[in-house]
């Protein structure tokens, strides 16, 4: 961040000048340039959501004669109402029900297509790594009539799903989200595995281990790492998806938790203070995940972005 | 290939549709003719006194799928729809299963939920919007369920598609006026205006007295329409309304450019500012006094604080042109389809025939913390407030109901072009020749 904050002269100097006797990339000067920029983008970004947070906390009443500006008429109905009106309890579950399958999934197949892209070298190999990338690059909204008709079309027995189809079950997002973070974990896994010293797999292939030997019991404890991070980050996208929610479920009560926020408002009027509480209620999931691995997050960010 | 199919079929409507309009000239009160266009209805009203109050009699009821607009426990529209549908699954003996998504989502969402698994029976509205599903084949036929004891021939126009059949059940309807304070009109002794002259020396008048005389907001983006639907339609009338937004009309014509032109002249009686307030913040500030008046639909209620909500009173815009008078409102009617999906559209029909009901009607009110306006007229008035009296009787007097403009037009031309244009018009309100010509060259690609 603070690199390609500094300014662009910085590209043209050789580097080695730069480093004064701090031992830094960027000297004193330029630091404090940099954490001044920093401290305003953290400003701008976190002010709408402090100001979200403030407002959850006041009556509808007392901001719309006051407006937002203002101090006081503070509450936590807001909340308890969110909750109740908004039906989180049950649309949680749905969140859960539809994120742990999903990214379990996710992580075990393309952990399965990481190791063979990372363990053997075939011809098609890159090809391969190419065609799971470039579903990554598709937008989800170019595939929405081609996934709705598919779906409609695949009949689920009713245990499964109600309707009969994958319309309108919870398989049909846990599908839909599987298929489209695959592309970007098996690219970050094959890259981690390929950091990993062929020798192991050597002494392993002498001491007679199966090739699902060498993935299970060998490779995927070596990655768990990467695992974590990865997993951290699947939950937030995968939990905070919307967009197929939408479109592949239309039962009220089979929405998961981002699409019910918009229980909160009504047909017209909609209660600002009411939906910031909600909207709060529903990032808190995330924000736990994010601190309690935090330390995943972050250094899942930059694996595999070297090959040892 | 669907290019060509598409213009096809929209090629068919502004014929079927101007047979219509060829009679609502004929006819001297709105509605009737929606009789002449089936010979066979009017066969089936010649003894429709024997028809029970369950409407369709002939279908037998059995267990339904309910798809409705609200969700689940978020306030009394919700109330309304779910005491309907126990009322129902009580008297009949049988299942309504009730699937409660919210408003917005259950409407963006509709086109894919009527191609995936719909319930039997949903809610949605009047107008073009229920015609365009209806000519798409999406929602079922249901002329077999009208009449219904107590809907008059206007209500059943509005629930007939173009080809003469009836798609659709009102069940409510909520029409736009201009709101005002009782109380503030007293103090400063103001009275409701009943001509232009007036309406001009009222605005004066507030001016005078630091006072804007009209709230207005455009954040919300279907708000302004409003005052564009009412100033055409006392400018032009009604039937330029209807014929505009089926495409018969052009955007760009004298009497399009006369509304904005009108409306420009008008605006420095509204508030300023508008692209950045939403219809909440202009109820409020007629609530602190600060706005004399404003012009919405009666859903203002729920914007002023609840001290405010018993001082509101409302007056229908007055005549602009004496020869088109002041006879025309927008009142958008709620109501219920049959899904064409279903597999059981028996049962469904049955439903349906019987949600236009009175007692259905009555299901609703009595057990909501408020009530709806009935389409029905045998509906008790019991649990109204004045507000909704008075707004049934203003209904029942006007001459011609419009739909409000997204509902009596392709929602892609609605919500994308007119919404955008008329933004447009209140940044540079002395564009009106290319904002006009722009809505005429777009309405012309997505009408057809």
């Amino acid at each position: 961040m603070s690199a390609t904050t500094a300014p662009p002269t910085a590209v043209g100097t050789p580097r080695v000048k730069e480093r004064g006797p701090g031992g830094g990339v960027i000297n004193r000067r330029r630091g404090s340039v940099a954490t001044v920029i920093m401290l305003v983008l953290a400003i701008a970004w976190l002010f709408p959501l402090l100001w979200a947070l403030y407002n959850s906390f006041r009556e509808y009443s007392y901001t719309q004669v006051n407006g937002y500006f203002s101090v006081g008429g503070w509450t936590l109905d807001n909340y308890q109402e969110a909750w109740s009106r908004g039906n989180f309890g049950l649309h949680l579950k749905n969140s859960l029900l539809i994120t742990v399958p999903a990214v379990a999934l996710t992580l075990f197949l393309s952990s399965l297509v990481a190791f063979v892209l990372a363990r053997f070298s075939y011809r098609f190999n890159l090809t391969l790594l190419g065609v799971f990338l470039a579903a990554n690059l598709l937008p989800p909204q170019a595939l929405l009539i081609p996934v709705f008709r598919m779906f409609r079309e695949i009949p689920l027995p009713t245990f499964m799903s109600e309707s009969g189809t994958m319309l309108n079950s919870f398989w049909a997002l846990i599908f839909v989200n599987t298929a489209f973070q695959m592309g970007f974990c098996a690219f970050v896994l094959s890259n981690y595995m390929k950091t990993l010293p062929h020798e192991i797999y050597e002494s392993a292939e002498l001491d007679g281990a199966s090739v699902w030997r060498q993935y299970w019991q060998l490779t995927m404890p070596l990655v768990r790492p990467a695992l974590a991070a990865l997993a951290t980050l699947q939950v937030t996208w995968i939990y905070n998806e919307f967009f197929w929610a939408t479109v592949l479920i239309s039962r009220g009560e089979k929405f998961p938790v981002t699409s019910a926020l918009n229980n909160l408002r009504g047909q017209f009027f909609a209660d600002t203070n009411l939906v910031a509480a909600g909207s709060i209620i529903v990032a808190l999931p995330v924000l736990i995940v994010f601190f309690v691995l935090q330390k995943q997050f972050v250094s899942g960010l930059t694996l595999g972005s070297t090959k040892g | 290939m669907a290019r060509p199919a598409s213009r096809d079929t929209s090629l068919t409507v502004p014929a079927s549709f101007s047979a219509v309009n060829r009679r609502s000239l004929l006819r001297g009160a709105l509605g009737a003719g929606a009789l002449l266009t089936v010979p066979g209805a009017l066969a089936a009203c010649g003894g429709d006194t024997a028809t029970s109050g369950g409407g369709g009699a002939s279908a037998a009821p059995g267990p339904v799928k309910f798809g409705m607009n609200e969700a689940k426990g978020s306030g009394p529209a919700y109330e309304r729809l779910q005491a309907m549908a126990d009322a129902y699954a009580q008297k009949a003996g049988v299942e309504v299963s009730a699937n409660a998504v919210d408003h917005n989502t259950f409407q963006e969402s509709i086109s894919t939920y009527l191609q995936g698994t719909p319930d039997d029976v949903f809610t949605w509205f009047a107008g073009y919007r229920m015609a365009q599903f209806a000519e798409n084949g999406v929602i079922a036929d249901i002329s077999d369920v009208w009449p219904i004891d107590g809907l008059s021939d206007a209500f059943k126009e509005a629930s007939t598609a173009p080809d003469g059949n009836q798609y659709f059940v009102p069940v409510s309807y909520y029409p736009w006026a201009v709101f005002y304070r009782k109380s503030v009109f007293e103090k400063n002794g103001w009275a409701e205006p009943t001509s232009l002259d007036e309406l001009n020396a009222l605005m004066e008048d507030m001016q005078g007295k630091k006072v804007t005389p009209f709230a207005f907001a455009a954040k919300d983006a279907w708000a302004p329409m409003g005052t564009f639907d009412i100033l055409n339609m006392r400018l032009n009338g009604y039937d330029f309304h209807m014929q505009l937004t089926k495409g018969e009309q052009k955007w760009d014509s004298p009497e399009v450019r006369n509304v904005f032109q009108t409306w420009k002249t008008l605006l420095p009686y509204h508030q300023e500012n508008a692209l950045g307030r939403t219809w909440q913040e202009a109820a409020t500030s007629m609530a602190n006094e600060e706005c004399g008046m404003y012009l919405l639909g009666t859903f203002v209620v729920d914007g002023v604080p609840a001290e405010t909500q018993d001082d509101l009173d409302f007056f229908t815009f007055p005549a602009l042109d004496a020869s088109i008078g002041s006879d025309a409102l927008d009142a958008p009617i709620d109501g219920f389809c049959v899904a064409a999906a279903t597999d059981n559209e028996e049962a469904a029909k049955a439903f349906i025939g019987w949600l236009g009901t009175a007692e259905a009607a009555d299901a609703a009110n009595s057990s909501a913390s408020a009530p709806f306006i009935a389409a029905n007229s045998n509906a008790s008035t019991e649990a109204y407030g004045a507000l909704q009296k008075k707004s049934a009787e203003v209904v029942q007097n006007a001459k011609s109901i419009a739909q409000f403009l997204d509902r009596d037009t392709n929602a892609d031309l609605a919500n994308t072009v007119i919404t955008a244009s008329i933004q447009d018009f209140l940044k540079n309100p002395d564009n009106i020749d290319s904002i006009t010509t722009s809505i005429q060259q777009q309405a012309a690609s997505i009408l057809g």
